[in-house]
């Protein structure tokens, strides 16, 4: 795996330079650092929604005064049509919950293949509202649901019906008008297998694609209703939405402990979206192999300042989280220092990204470190936005039967050191389990000794069962060397699953995430934040160490500005320089 | 009902854990029984006649009983290839990955059928199989091509008596390797049906484009078992989700 990264994504006349190591990257703390880039799925998304000018309008747009019914979009993408189907819903704000565990919401919503006629829209209306206990077919493939936001959807609409836009402030305290609780695609519930998707459906052939798409139309539809609502409640003298505030609104994400499995279930794929992602900040800093151009220097300045006014513009009650935007906001301040000093010599020194991400590492704090590298993948577009097509990955474990155990022991002591280095006889080390809960199949998180449900944990531990593993493999080798992986497995079949992973770890290039996730004081929310980099989010609200909310979409372009020149340069958004009239 | 392979594939790790399967296992169970289904080996007729055995059983794995530089001999001790068949595949691949063909006899072993998927993974490293066993009155002979895709699927009249619960498998770098090396062992009566690569991907396509379709009891036995692996839900379990 590691091997065509660095072979096929040089440049002709560019080296790729060494990407960072495991050791540095695999770390959960810089994992939760992670900030979006080039790569991450919804810039991709935008990116060919814009360039490919995708056709977006509603055949049905059926509300009442209220602003419940129903909404069909017909989508024409470059490859194909889709239909999204959206229900909207009286909700008792009793009822209003983000949690999974929740079975009524604002709005719930469907994206399908093709156009969608009257029957099918019945059998949608009939399942798609009750989202996990209803069922849908192949021709499906996003189920979502949302709530509206209780501080600012009424305040928008009422602001709009009396003829007003809304204050800026108010929006970006927020971010949005709705959030998305739940977004299920990859065959749940009845739905297109993401093999189905992949091959059939190019227009959505990259990693949550479909997802990220259902995520912008709720964004899209959630303006449109602000709008209609406010012109019912004044025809003759509603405002409607000015575009740039549109801009600023994005879609509000609750993410729990749901998405936090994910990550260790599929380690092929998340060594894959970073190592795409180690490749393009390796191939940027090769870039500035004979110093950086003046315009460059500028963008980054610019991109920094941006950075910095939106972190600002962050609200967040969790003080680790409000710490670590006023810490970043400082040390890009240093970096903005740090470009000046550098002055003349950065268009004639070598390697001087290189230089930067050194200094960034000696100097500053690690989210600092990794919103640089962000920054660096955004000044060479034309270096990294090919890596997107590289995003997927056969995710099959495979056993090295013919392996020496003795081998098997060798790697493990290079590959996992780490989980070797773990005391578990502590009982910090082995203080949390994660299970299933019975409602909905939630995932939790259970404290040792405390609550029930041990026995059925589930296999999240790597590390301890790594140091389980090895402990047994050493065992058998004492007294069998000559023997090899098939025969340890035939001897000891408990240890199959831990022993494919290893194998199959071991030859990629990042391999498995080198933190003890039972450890008492593990930080699952650096889990969720890692995989919500690489769909793209922004505005991190941690609302415990278990669960986080944040902004889709905010800033991205809209339906409105497909097929225009666009520059990629959305993220990060800050306010616009518009008040309420 | 219509499920997805990958919610089928979810499901059915889940229920195996609930059987008692640990993560190796259950991983490849599910993979067995969604491959037979998807390319219409009737994977769930399969399922449900293994869970009958696995339902009341703690789940038990192959011994090794003999083995040589080129054959090896595993005592399935009566339980499903459901858990003993990955490491049956592995054992005769790490002997032809050492350097010559090889032959493995499975004994007193069930649900044989599930193999198949094993040994397509297994061609995958550009190791070439074939499999027979006995299914009632017939001979089945499985054949796959190194990096093939799909495999060959004969049934033959029997010439000769073949253990009832054995299951025998032929490993090379190629098919032809194999039908030379052990042509006197691959002797079968007269044809009488095949299952062809045509109509196995053609069933797979259908599977993935429309879904596959189960029984709902099946489904409901699934998920009965899926909750074996789920626990109980208290105030104190939900500060576990964040509340």
């Amino acid at each position: 795996m590691h091997n065509r990264a660095h072979n096929t994504y040089n440049s002709d006349d560019m080296t790729v330079l060494p990407m960072r190591p495991a050791s540095q990257v695999m770390q959960l703390e810089r994992l939760g650092s992670f900030h979006q880039s080039r790569l991450s799925f919804m810039r991709t998304l935008v990116r060919h929604m814009v360039s490919e000018n995708w056709q977006i309008s509603s055949s049905v747009f059926d509300l009442d005064e209220q602003g419940y019914g129903t909404v069909v979009y017909q989508i024409a993408a470059k490859y194909g049509t889709f239909s999204y189907v959206l229900f909207s819903h009286y909700l008792d704000p009793e009822n209003r919950n983000d949690r999974v565990i929740a079975d009524q919401w604002d709005l719930t919503m469907a994206l399908c293949e093709g156009t969608v006629d009257t029957k099918q829209l019945d059998f949608l209306r009939n399942n798609v509202p009750k989202q996990e206990a209803g069922r849908v077919d192949s021709r499906v493939l996003v189920l979502s649901r949302a709530n509206r936001s209780a501080r600012t959807f009424e305040y928008v609409v009422n602001e709009l019906a009396h003829g007003h836009q809304p204050n800026v402030d108010v929006i970006a305290e927020v971010g949005y008008l709705y959030r998305t609780t739940a977004v299920y695609g990859s065959g749940k519930l009845g739905m297109a297998d993401w093999e189905k998707v992949r091959t059939k459906h190019r227009d959505f052939g990259r990693p949550f694609a479909a997802e990220m798409f259902t995520c912008y139309m709720l964004r899209h539809f959630s303006m449109q209703q602000a709008d209609y609502l406010a012109a019912q409640r004044a025809p003759e003298s509603a405002a409607s939405l000015h575009e740039d505030i549109k801009r600023y609104i994005g879609i509000g994400n609750s993410t729990g402990l749901g998405m936090a499995p994910f990550l260790i279930n599929h380690p092929l794929l998340i060594n894959q979206w970073i190592e795409m992602r180690e490749t393009a900040l390796a191939t940027v800093v090769a870039a500035s192999k004979s110093g950086v151009d003046e315009a460059t220097r500028a963008r980054l300045d610019t991109a920094t300042q941006r950075v910095i006014q939106h972190l600002g513009e962050i609200v967040t009650s969790d003080e680790r989280q409000n710490n670590a935007n006023i810490l970043l906001r400082e040390e890009l301040q240093l970096l903005h220092l740090w470009l000046e000093e550098q002055g003349a010599a950065l268009e004639s020194n070598h390697y001087v990204w290189a230089s930067l991400t050194q200094y960034a590492e000696q100097h500053w704090h690690i989210e600092t470190q990794e919103v640089i590298n962000t920054l660096l993948i955004e000044l060479y577009p034309e270096l990294v936005d090919g890596l997107e097509e590289q995003m997927g990955v056969d995710e099959s474990h495979q056993i090295t039967p013919e392996m020496p155990v003795a081998e098997l022991l060798e790697v493990i002591e290079d590959k996992y050191a780490w989980a070797l280095a773990i005391d578990f006889s502590k009982h910090e080390s082995k203080g949390t389990f994660w299970y299933r809960s019975e409602e909905k199949m939630e995932p939790r998180l259970g404290q040792t000794d405390i609550d029930m449900g041990m026995e059925k944990e589930m296999p999240l531990a790597v590390g301890r069962r790594v140091r389980e593993c090895y402990d047994q493999v050493y065992s058998y080798n004492q007294a069998r060397s000559e023997q090899n992986v098939a025969h340890f497995i035939m001897q000891n079949p408990t240890y199959s699953g831990i022993v494919a992973r290893i194998q199959t770890m071991a030859q990629s290039h990042y391999g498995d995430i080198r933190e003890n996730l039972v450890h008492s004081d593990v930080l699952p929310i650096h889990l969720l934040r890692c995989k919500l980099s690489f769909f793209g989010v922004s505005k991190f609200d941690p609302r415990s160490r278990l669960w986080v909310r944040n902004t889709m979409f905010q800033g991205a372009p809209l339906i409105s500005d497909f097929g225009k020149s666009f520059v990629d340069d959305w993220q990060f958004p800050i306010k616009p320089a518009l008040r309420s009239s | 009902m219509k499920v997805s392979k990958n919610e089928l594939k979810a499901s059915l790790i889940k229920a195996f854990e609930g059987l008692g399967f640990q993560p190796g296992d259950y991983y490849d169970a599910a993979d067995m029984v969604v491959w037979l289904e998807a390319h219409g080996f009737d994977g769930f007729d399969r399922l449900q006649a293994a869970l009958v055995y696995l339902n009341t059983t703690a789940p038990i794995h192959a011994d090794l009983v003999q083995e040589d530089a080129h054959n090896s001999v595993l005592d399935g001790r009566g339980t499903s290839i459901l858990l003993c068949g990955s490491e049956a595949v592995d054992l005769i691949r790490s002997q032809v990955m050492q350097g010559s063909s090889a032959s493995l006899e499975l004994i007193n072993c069930y649900n044989r059928t599930f193999v198949i998927q094993r040994l397509v993974k297994a061609a995958q490293r550009n190791l070439a199989f074939v499999a027979y066993w006995r299914q009632l009155d017939y001979c089945v002979k499985v054949s796959i091509e190194a990096g093939a895709q799909l495999p060959e699927y004969k049934t033959f009249t029997m010439i000769e008596a073949v253990e009832p619960q054995s299951l025998r498998i032929f490993c090379d770098t190629n098919l032809v390797a194999i039908e030379k090396q052990y042509a006197a062992q691959l002797e079968f009566g007269s044809l009488v049906e095949t299952y062809s690569a045509e109509e196995m991907l053609a069933c797979y396509r259908d599977s993935v484009e429309q879904g596959i379709e189960i029984d709902k009891a099946l489904w409901q036995t699934l998920d009965d078992l899926v909750a074996r692996v789920l626990v109980e839900s208290t105030e104190s379990s939900r500060a576990g989700a964040g509340d």
